[in-house]
């Protein structure tokens, strides 16, 4: 569905995107991870045709950005609605811009108000929503049209529980309709219960891609054992429970703590992503 | 299932859906203008009040007084009404709705009707109703070619229209576009006699009057109001030519957008 290959983006000096290759398949999530400034966004505005990139080439099911107008459903970073204008009158405008006619706009606009709660403030200007409120508010103007690519830039950021709950029920149920994907996020679980493939940036192109399972495998944990506060031992290991049956066997003092930490994605994230980070 | 299929309707079926989008931007623009009309109302009230004041020293200055207060501070004040169109327009850079509404199926030129209808609409009923304020109160003969008037208002608000959305293109902030408008509008207006007539005038100003789109819009309206067919059309066509300039312009620029940079 989406594919981008070798995309290069300049500002002056700076080099958001230098190499970036992402292919995002139909029915796929795809969770873009990366420090910040690894160029995400600019990976998002370019797939949008909102900027021109200086190198590479992006195809959204064969065709170039330019010729996709209006088939990618885009939820920016940062929040952009009208702040006079309420949330129906935006979900109306937004669908009918995507030619969503009378039946088929009030059922897309019912479905999005229960499946992103927004009943409570649905008849709101804008202006006067919580931060939250209004992510799930452009999340909405942006799924209205039910868009066969869907680009969620931290669609999650400043959300509560519930809001993220409901973000990931419908990117889940988009996926399932045959959606493709792109969801980044700085808060990884969110990965994990999405069951998407991550795709982890540094410095404008993907280092890593992979399932959370296929990514995190062969990582090392790490086994820690306490006695009376004062840490006995701790070891860095690729199979915390056999290590750890094998200390306990071999303790000379009795142990008050146990401590396993199963490789995580913070664990990848780190060392992939993070380590050398500009 | 996904309802986008990439469908791609006939010519017919093209223009119907165009006029549809074109329709439901114009309508959250009527929205947005209407829940902040403060602008709009205080460009129709202030000319009202000037009129009103200034009419005994025009009518003693000048020949046909009445005629150059009503047409001078109408041109005066739908110059300042450029704001208005700036204002709509850099909004919805500074929200980034911009953006949101390229990335939609409506393509630029869609957006920018839908955009500007509704403040072209409000350009015309400010002139219209400064017009009829002038025919009904100040004393202004009623015009006999009543078509004319209409299509000079008309054209006039175009060009209007188009150096608003240029300016709203080109500045980086509301600070920027109200010194360029609230200045520039002064500036242009009054030397193109809008608020002093030109016959006043040094000789020197009366020669750089003709710079000013103002001084052409007053020659048109002028002229339109007294019924003088012949004396609009070369006016009119400075005025079409510039705002062909400055509309187009202004639609290469707001297609291409900003990205993330542009803006103060
Ligand atoms: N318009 C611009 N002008 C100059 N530099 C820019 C512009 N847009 C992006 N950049 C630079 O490009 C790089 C990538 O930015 P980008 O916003 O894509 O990062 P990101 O991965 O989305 O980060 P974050 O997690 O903070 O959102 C950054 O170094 C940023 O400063
Ligand atoms: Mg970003």
């Amino acid at each position: 569905m989406l594919q981008a290959i070798d995309l290069v983006k300049r500002y002056g000096p700076v080099l958001a995107l230098d190499g970036f290759s992402l292919s995002v398949a139909a029915g796929e999530i795809v969770g873009l991870v990366g420090h910040n400034g690894a160029g995400k966004t600019t990976f998002v505005e370019i797939v949008s045709y909102l900027i021109r990139q200086d190198g590479g080439h992006v195809t959204i099911d064969g065709r170039p950005p330019s010729a996709s107008r209006g088939r990618v459903g885009v939820a920016p970073q940062h929040i952009a609605l009208y702040p006079s204008v309420t949330v129906r009158e935006h979900l109306t405008l937004f669908g009918k811009l995507a030619g969503l006619r009378r039946a088929a706009l009030d059922s897309a606009i019912e479905e999005l108000t229960v499946a992103l709660r927004l009943g409570a403030f649905i008849d709101r200007r804008t202006a006067a929503l919580s931060g939250g409120q209004q992510r799930r508010v452009q999340a909405a103007t942006a799924l209205i049209h039910r868009p066969g690519l869907l680009l969620l830039d931290e669609p999650t950021a400043g959300a509560d529980l519930e809001t993220r709950e409901a973000m990931l029920d419908v990117v889940k149920q988009r996926a399932g309709d045959g959606a493709a994907i792109v969801y980044t996020t700085h808060y990884l679980p969110e990965l994990v219960e999405l069951q998407a493939t991550i795709a982890v940036a540094r410095n404008g192109r993907i280092i890593a891609r992979g399932t959370y399972d296929e990514l995190v495998d062969g990582l090392p944990g790490e086994v820690r054992l306490i006695h009376d506060n004062e840490e006995e031992v701790r070891v860095s290991t690729t199979q915390p429970a056999a290590t750890l049956i094998d200390l306990l066997g071999r303790a000379e003092r009795p142990i008050s703590t146990i401590e396993v930490h199963n490789p995580s994605l913070d664990d990848l994230y780190r060392s992939l992503a993070v380590s050398d980070a500009p | 299932m996904l309802l986008d299929t990439g469908y791609r309707p006939g010519p017919a079926a093209a223009l119907r859906e165009s006029l549809y989008r074109i329709r439901a931007l114009a309508n959250n623009n009527t929205l947005i203008r209407l829940r902040d009309p403060g602008q709009t109302i205080s460009y129709v009230v202030m000319p009202m009040v000037l009129m009103l004041v200034l009419k005994p020293l025009y009518v003693r200055a000048v020949e046909g007084g009445t005629t150059k207060v009503v047409t001078g501070l109408l041109v005066m004040f739908s110059v300042f009404a450029i704001s208005i169109a700036g204002n709509a327009i850099l909004a919805e850079r500074t929200w980034k709705t911009w953006d949101r509404l390229r990335v939609s199926r409506a393509p630029a030129a869609e957006l920018l009707i839908g955009k500007t209808l509704p403040i072209y609409v409000v350009m015309v009923a400010q002139q219209t109703i400064l017009l009829v304020y002038g025919c009904l109160v100040i004393g202004l003969p009623i015009p006999g070619n009543v078509p004319l008037v209409l299509g000079a208002i008309l054209l006039w608000a175009f060009t209007l229209l188009a150096i608003g959305a240029l300016l709203a293109a080109i500045v980086r902030s509301h600070g920027e576009l109200s010194v360029i408008t609230d200045v520039g509008a002064l500036t242009l207006s009054s030397l193109g006699g809008a608020l002093v007539p030109l016959s006043l005038m040094p000789e020197w100003a009366q020669v750089a009057a003709q710079a000013s789109p103002g001084y052409w819009a007053l020659e048109m309206l002028q002229a339109a109001v007294s019924g003088d067919a012949a004396g609009v059309v070369r006016p009119a066509a400075i005025l079409l030519g510039i705002a062909l300039v400055c509309g187009v312009f202004a639609i290469r620029r707001l297609t291409r957008g900003w990205g993330r940079g542009g803006l103060l």
